[in-house]
């Protein structure tokens, strides 16, 4: 099957039915060996309903300090310099996210290693869809 | 019938469908592929939306949902900054315990319940709600927030009590310059509460409402049951939800949202600036924007006739002009504006394409009654408020 094929694009009338069976067995073949696909492709995968933060050696302190108030995705979506993430984990601390003096600085170096503006955008899930009865305006 | 090209047609579909394309077909599908599909979370109640955050919930509306002029609530953005408070259920309409005080700088304060809602005269405002941060992740450099995309945006018909006459009937005191709302936003650790306070002008314009209904039902949780602020044409911060607390103060309420948050720098600013409050103003009514719903960017279509369409906004403007350019800016054609229209919202709009092979970015681009005009390239600031550079979408056209 190619875009060589005679038969493509002629009309019906000028197929014969020999090939129109085998045509259509082809096909069977050719939807049965990828339905697997099909079928994995089809069932995108769960997302946690809150996510964890990355792997570190500030991963428990961070989920601690952060995670009483927020989820992780708020944290993994941000692409911010150091001294952007200085600022945020500052404004956080007086907004009672309990951070160690101790650990202020490695913190910060985990965020703004692992949240940094070259990394690629976080691909955000999507909610499930539901039958919504839409409107279309004219 | 030519079922065989019909079965092929449905392979490709479901192909298109799933991003799997069995080799031997593919001579038969378009050049280029949508991304593969992001994964799911279940969210009772909102359908197929951009989960920007679980926990606090804020959810963005997917851009090909921006081509109708009313939104559906399941697609509608949903913001908050705090958790949704727990002792309202919208499900079993548990707010009998709710109450509305009115108070501040009035002769007569005085609290409403739930029941004494509908019995003041309902109006209805159909307007555009975005919020001041749609369009965050489109900023260069990048600045801290929820990173919407263009879709943090969505229009409903709103109903409800005029909050002027509240407030008359509370009797303003000549003092009264400002109207802040409190929310029952359940506050985290030692986060300033979501209090925000809107100039008494505004407050007493007849489209300010109090909203308990959003496209004729009542709200739902997400949106604010069982009343919120409507101040139409504004950023979405404005028209706080979960209202309890409605009172007149003789100035602009004193908190986070109203300073640092919500403001922008009176000059345009570079990346690094230090920017004194006394140089910022709140952010107030939304600017002209539009956005292209359809093709989506990366998209793949056929030849021939292709519908490039979308929403354009400007908030306590009126749109008066949408274009689209296919030739990556040099040359811009009119669009057609939808039929539907009312002062605060969206103007629906198309472009009818003659499209060739090849690739594309199409642009669009709108002007508003007072002269506004989509910038070329986005207006850069601090919090990344009011992004509405002119709209892109790269395509390619088979």
């Amino acid at each position: 099957m190619s875009l060589k094929n005679p038969m493509w694009g002629q009309p019906p009338s000028a197929v014969r039915p020999g090939e129109a069976r085998r045509f259509a067995m082809l096909l069977f073949w050719v939807v049965l060996i990828s339905l697997p696909f099909i079928a994995q492709a089809q069932k995108p995968t769960a997302a946690k309903p809150t996510e964890d933060l990355p792997a570190g050696p500030m991963q428990a302190k961070a989920t601690t300090a952060c995670t009483e108030c927020h989820e992780a995705r708020i944290i993994l979506q941000q692409r911010l310099s150091k001294a952007a993430w200085t600022k945020e984990v500052d404004k956080m601390i007086k907004w009672g996210a309990v951070v160690n003096a101790s650990d202020h600085d490695a913190l910060i170096d985990y965020l703004s290693t692992n949240f940094s503006p070259d990394q690629s955008p976080y691909e955000p899930p999507r909610s499930t869809t539901e039958k919504t009865v839409v409107k279309k305006s004219k | 019938m030519n079922s065989r090209r019909n079965f092929l047609k449905q392979i490709s579909a479901a192909a298109l469908a799933t991003g799997v394309i069995p080799p031997t077909l593919s001579w038969a599908m378009p050049a280029a592929m949508p991304a593969p599909q992001s994964s799911t979370l279940d969210v009772p109640g909102e359908d197929g939306m951009i989960v920007r955050s679980f926990r606090f919930v804020d959810l963005e509306t997917p851009v090909e949902y921006l081509d109708t002029w009313l939104t559906p609530v399941p697609r509608f953005f949903v913001r908050n900054h705090m958790h949704e408070p727990s002792e309202i259920n919208a499900a079993d309409l548990g707010a009998e315990g709710w109450q509305l005080t009115v108070g501040g700088e009035v002769d007569k304060p005085f609290t409403l319940t739930l029941p004494e809602l509908p019995k003041l005269e309902q109006h209805s405002v159909v307007n555009t709600l975005e919020c001041a941060g749609n369009g965050r992740s489109l900023h260069r450099p990048q600045v801290p927030g929820i990173q919407w995309g263009k879709g943090a945006v969505s229009t409903a018909r709103f109903s409800g009590p005029r909050l002027h006459d509240v407030l008359q009937r509370a009797s303003v005191k000549s003092t009264g310059k400002h109207v802040m709302f409190r929310g029952l936003d359940e506050v985290p650790g030692k986060v300033p509460p979501f209090i925000r306070s809107i100039p008494i002008e505004k407050a007493l314009d007849s489209d300010t409402l109090i909203a308990t209904h959003m496209n004729g039902a009542p709200l739902t949780k997400h949106h604010g049951f069982p009343a919120r602020a409507l101040v139409p044409g504004w950023i979405g911060a404005a028209s706080c939800k979960w209202l309890t607390e409605i009172k007149v103060l003789d100035s602009e309420f004193v908190g986070n949202f109203m300073s640092p948050g919500y403001r922008l720098p009176n000059q345009p600013v570079k990346p690094g600036d230090t920017v004194k409050p006394e140089d910022t103003h709140p952010v107030t009514a939304l600017n002209v924007k539009s956005v292209i719903a359809g093709p989506l960017d990366g998209a793949a279509v056929k030849g021939g006739k292709v519908l490039v369409q979308g929403a354009a906004w400007a908030g306590e403007a009126d749109v008066v002009k949408v274009e689209v350019s296919t030739d990556g800016g040099t040359t811009w054609n009119p669009a057609a504006l939808g039929h539907d229209q009312a002062r605060y919202a969206w103007r629906m709009w198309s472009y009818n394409w003659k499209a060739k092979s090849g690739d594309y970015t199409i642009l669009s681009r709108a002007t508003d009654s007072l002269g506004r005009i989509q910038p070329d390239a986005p207006v850069w600031n601090p919090s990344g408020y009011l992004y509405n550079a002119v709209d892109q979408v790269k395509i390619h056209v088979a």
